[in-house]
């Protein structure tokens, strides 16, 4: 059994004493592409400057290939790479951007070759792009060329921060093509961040939901935001834009979040104490997880999306394509309240 | 027609002559600046090697000691940062007399460094003119820090830099606004005469520099002669900034 | 790049620190003196036949006479030439220094425009000063507790007159004796000067300048030189056998007859009186 590259314990980080990110245990394995999705504020930026060992967790410690580590730590520094969301470049042209980093390692032998088949794996041609300065490029070009400063060094981790946020579509595409590549050549261990649900869930291993600085049970939530009202029936819920009331069990306060696990449309047991409740929808979405070849479905109800997981070779009928009307089914028992 | 033309150039001609009159030791003064630094003029080339001398050491002392003070100052976030800020702005504007009388009380016989015997000599002058660059120093190096970008930090320790890479890169990437601050100390170290005076003692071959002979002559009454010294000192002030800024344009 | 950087520092630092290896205790003599003295170019003349006869480096440093004197309290300077008999004697008396002997002497003398509206040329010294005091004629004085400074003030108390601190017409320069006769000429005012400056500023003017002797011969306006050793009793460091080949030497004949011979538009500025 491998073990993790990393290894987290009891991490709580704090800004101004307010807590932005609290993870119990984490492990992560090595060679494994790893997602983070969540809104903007989750702390998903947070996560990856600790594991990127920028900045040092308030309480708990952080374990690189079974060595505790904190930032400048000797044993990790050159093997763990961050690419932030905001392209940034130094004041000097491409070559001596990318060429900063190797210099570091003393690697002062096949310097040029180097630069060139990074630049080459991020799409710009060595020719073109080495001695540009930093101001006469693109921010689509600087990010590649950010990227390409991290691929370069060949490093063990390589941490992308929203990689294709304030890129342009062809950057977009290089950059993701580029970082998949790194893991399949030289094993490197990748955790992105993204807004694109869909494309982590096609490429990674496992997919972490971030929700106000704490990782979620991997798999698809629902979360349904208040406020919440009694209507008239006595029950609490909250009325849908298209009319449709969705019922929830009595909330903790006005304004609290329920979740829902993804559930499973379809033929399962369901005990005699549930109570489920219908709802029309429309299918908005189908999503495949690489992981375990589920099918996910995205129903618009009203404006609400939920989703729900087929089955693994569900007989799936004709009827089963984005745009149809379905009914949905969910169980109030299965509601939590964050 | 022919009218205006004459009385326009008598009226050239009088101005002419009544500035001639009027500004005498300053044309005076600039053909005697001249003339000292072409002949060679011993007297002349001790003050100027005096000068350079003693503000070219007080200068490396400053930046030695003053930007990674500066630095630290600019870079780290601590509940004095303000309030130290503020105490080495206010210190920039110390009258060069008042810093060369506290040192003159320092190195004095009597004084608490008077054994090294460090009064009327270069050293000296060094030393309370490397006080006088120091603030400047710091507070212009803390100011070209602050300017530095914050995701500089995350991008040089992304690939692996330590904290003096760190320390030496932030320097470099801010490097146009230190050589400004190194500038403004340089120029206020060559031109200061209170320091100068006061510990080095204006003691001819010795310890006159460019300003205290410049102190010297207008004190006689030889104000030709002051001008003349002081072009000379704008001279070769003009010298070092065109060299600095050759090297800026190799940049 | 770097290598360039590297060596214009190097560079720059031997050029600093050379002079730091000319300078040996070896034979210096540091003496403290007054801005009269220094302005007139006596020491530039009589100094380097000095150092040719004995070897001996003098370096000097002109300031005022109180200055001085308290540079040679604080054990700053070995030997002293001053112009101010009283603090000197109370200097001496108060273990400062030693060995004090007069070297020469001029006199001062009363300067004003040739107009000279108040109309006190020829008259004695206290009458002068009366008459200036009548007229409210401006007076333009050093102000700097120099030796040229208490004698003024002295003046004016032997006149009977108190000093005119706070009046109009008595300007005070806080600066040394060409300055302030440049002052006296731009205000068109009177000043008192040792006869030795005075010459120096007629012979900076060619000959022909704005301001005359006025007042001259009164024997109070004796201005009197003398060297005095820094007691070595009282600062150990202090080069008393340099200072006392100093005093041999420019009470000897030959530096006294060097005084002599000083002139400047073949008028002569000491006269020497070593006894």
């Amino acid at each position: 059994m491998n073990p993790p590259i990393y290894e987290i314990k009891g991490i709580k980080h704090n800004y101004d004493s307010k807590t932005v990110l609290e993870i119990n245990y984490l492990s992560i394995q090595k060679s494994s592409i790893i997602g983070l999705v969540g809104p903007n504020g989750s702390g998903k930026s947070t996560f990856l400057r600790l594991l990127g060992l920028i900045e040092k967790p308030t309480e708990g410690e952080i374990y690189f290939d079974g060595y505790p580590v904190a930032p400048f730590s000797d044993s990790a520094r050159f093997l763990v790479s961050l690419l932030p969301q905001e392209p940034f470049l130094m004041k000097r042209n491409v070559y001596k951007n990318i060429s900063y980093g190797l210099k570091l390692r003393g690697n002062v032998n096949d310097i040029q070759s180097r630069v060139e088949e990074s630049l080459l794996t991020v799409g710009l041609t060595y020719k073109e792009y080495a001695q540009r300065e930093w101001y006469a490029l693109s921010g689509g070009e600087r990010q590649r060329v950010a990227l390409a400063s991290r691929l370069a060094l060949k490093p063990r981790v390589l941490l992308l921060d929203e990689p294709t946020a304030s890129v342009d579509s062809l950057s977009e595409q290089l950059i993701k093509d580029a970082s998949l590549r790194a893991r399949k050549q030289s094993g490197t261990t990748i955790i992105i961040a993204s807004h694109d649900r869909q494309w982590l869930y096609e490429t990674c291993d496992e997919i972490l939901h971030f929700f106000q600085g704490k990782i979620l049970e991997t798999g698809q939530e629902n979360f349904i935001f208040g406020p919440w009202e009694k209507l008239e029936s006595g029950k609490w819920g909250k009325i849908l834009s298209d009319g449709q009331k969705f019922y929830v069990t009595e909330p903790p306060n006005k304004n609290s979040i329920a979740v829902i696990k993804a559930f499973t449309f379809g033929h399962e047991h369901i005990p005699a104490s549930a109570i489920e409740i219908d709802l029309k929808g429309v299918i908005s979405r189908l999503s495949l997880e690489k992981k375990t070849g589920q099918i996910f479905a995205t129903f618009l109800v009203g404006n609400l999306p939920l989703t729900l997981k087929l089955k693994p070779h569900q007989n799936i009928e004709k009827t089963w394509f984005p745009g149809n009307k379905r009914n949905i089914r969910y169980r109030l028992d299965q509601l939590k309240w964050i | 027609m022919r009218l205006h033309a004459k009385t326009s150039s008598q009226f050239h001609a009088v101005a002419f002559f009544i500035l001639t009159q009027k500004m005498n030791f300053l044309l005076e003064g600039f053909l005697k600046a001249f003339h000292l630094l072409i002949s060679g003029n011993d007297e002349t080339y001790s003050a100027i090697w005096a000068t350079l001398s003693c503000s070219s050491f007080s200068i490396v002392c400053s930046l030695t000691i003053g930007i990674p003070v500066g630095f630290c100052l600019g870079y780290y976030n601590f509940t004095w940062k303000k309030t130290l800020r503020t105490i080495t702005d206010t210190l920039m504007a110390l009258p060069t007399v008042f810093i060369g009388l506290i040192v003159y009380a320092f190195l004095t016989h009597r004084g608490p460094m008077g054994n090294f015997g460090l009064l009327f000599t270069l050293q000296g002058i060094a030393i309370g003119q490397t006080i006088l660059a120091l603030p400047i120093v710091i507070s212009l190096s803390a100011a070209a820090v602050e300017c530095a970008d914050r995701k500089l930090r995350i991008m040089i320790m992304s690939v692996g830099g330590n904290r003096r890479q760190l320390f030496l890169t932030t320097l470099w990437e801010v490097r146009h606004a230190l050589m400004a601050g190194a500038m403004a100390a340089y120029g206020r170290v060559m031109t200061e005469v209170g320091v100068s005076m006061m510990v080095g003692g204006n003691i001819k071959w010795h310890t006159r520099t460019i300003t205290t002979a410049i102190a010297l002559e207008t004190n006689k009454g030889q104000f030709g002669m002051g001008v003349a010294l002081g072009l000379v000192l704008l001279f070769i002030a003009f010298c070092v900034n065109i060299s600095v800024s050759f090297l800026r344009r190799r940049n | 790049m770097k290598r360039f950087f590297l060596a214009a520092a190097c560079f720059v630092l031997f050029v600093c620190i050379f002079p730091a290896v000319g300078i040996s205790q070896k034979q210096q003599l540091m003496m403290a003196t007054t801005t009269s003295t220094d302005n007139t170019g006596l020491l530039d003349y009589l100094i380097p036949k000095f150092k040719a006869k004995t070897g001996i480096e003098l370096k000097w440093t002109a300031t005022g006479t109180g200055k001085a004197l308290k540079m040679g309290e604080n054990c700053d300077v070995d030997i002293l030439m001053v112009h101010a008999p009283a603090s000197e004697k109370k200097f001496v008396n108060n273990g400062f220094g030693t060995d004090r002997r007069e070297i020469m002497y001029n006199d001062f003398v009363i300067i004003g425009p040739d107009q000279d509206s108040a109309g006190i040329k020829g008259k004695s010294i206290e009458a002068a000063l009366q008459i200036i005091k009548a007229k409210k004629a401006v007076f333009v004085s050093r102000g700097d507790n120099s030796g040229t400074n208490k004698k003024e003030i002295s003046l004016w108390k032997i006149s009977n007159i108190p000093v005119p601190e706070k009046e109009g017409w008595y300007v005070q320069t806080g600066q040394g004796m060409l300055a302030t006769i440049n002052v006296a000429t731009e205000r068109n005012g009177y000043t008192m000067s040792d006869r030795g400056t005075y010459i120096k500023y007629e012979a900076n003017l060619k000959g022909n300048p704005p301001l005359k002797i006025l007042v001259e011969g009164d024997a109070i306006l004796l201005n009197q030189y003398s060297v005095i050793a820094v007691n070595k009793k009282h600062c150990s460091n202090a080069k008393y056998d340099l200072a006392r080949t100093f005093i041999e030497w420019i009470t000897g004949a030959e530096a006294q007859k060097l005084i002599n011979d000083f002139k400047l538009l073949g008028k002569q500025l000491f006269t020497p009186n070593a006894k």
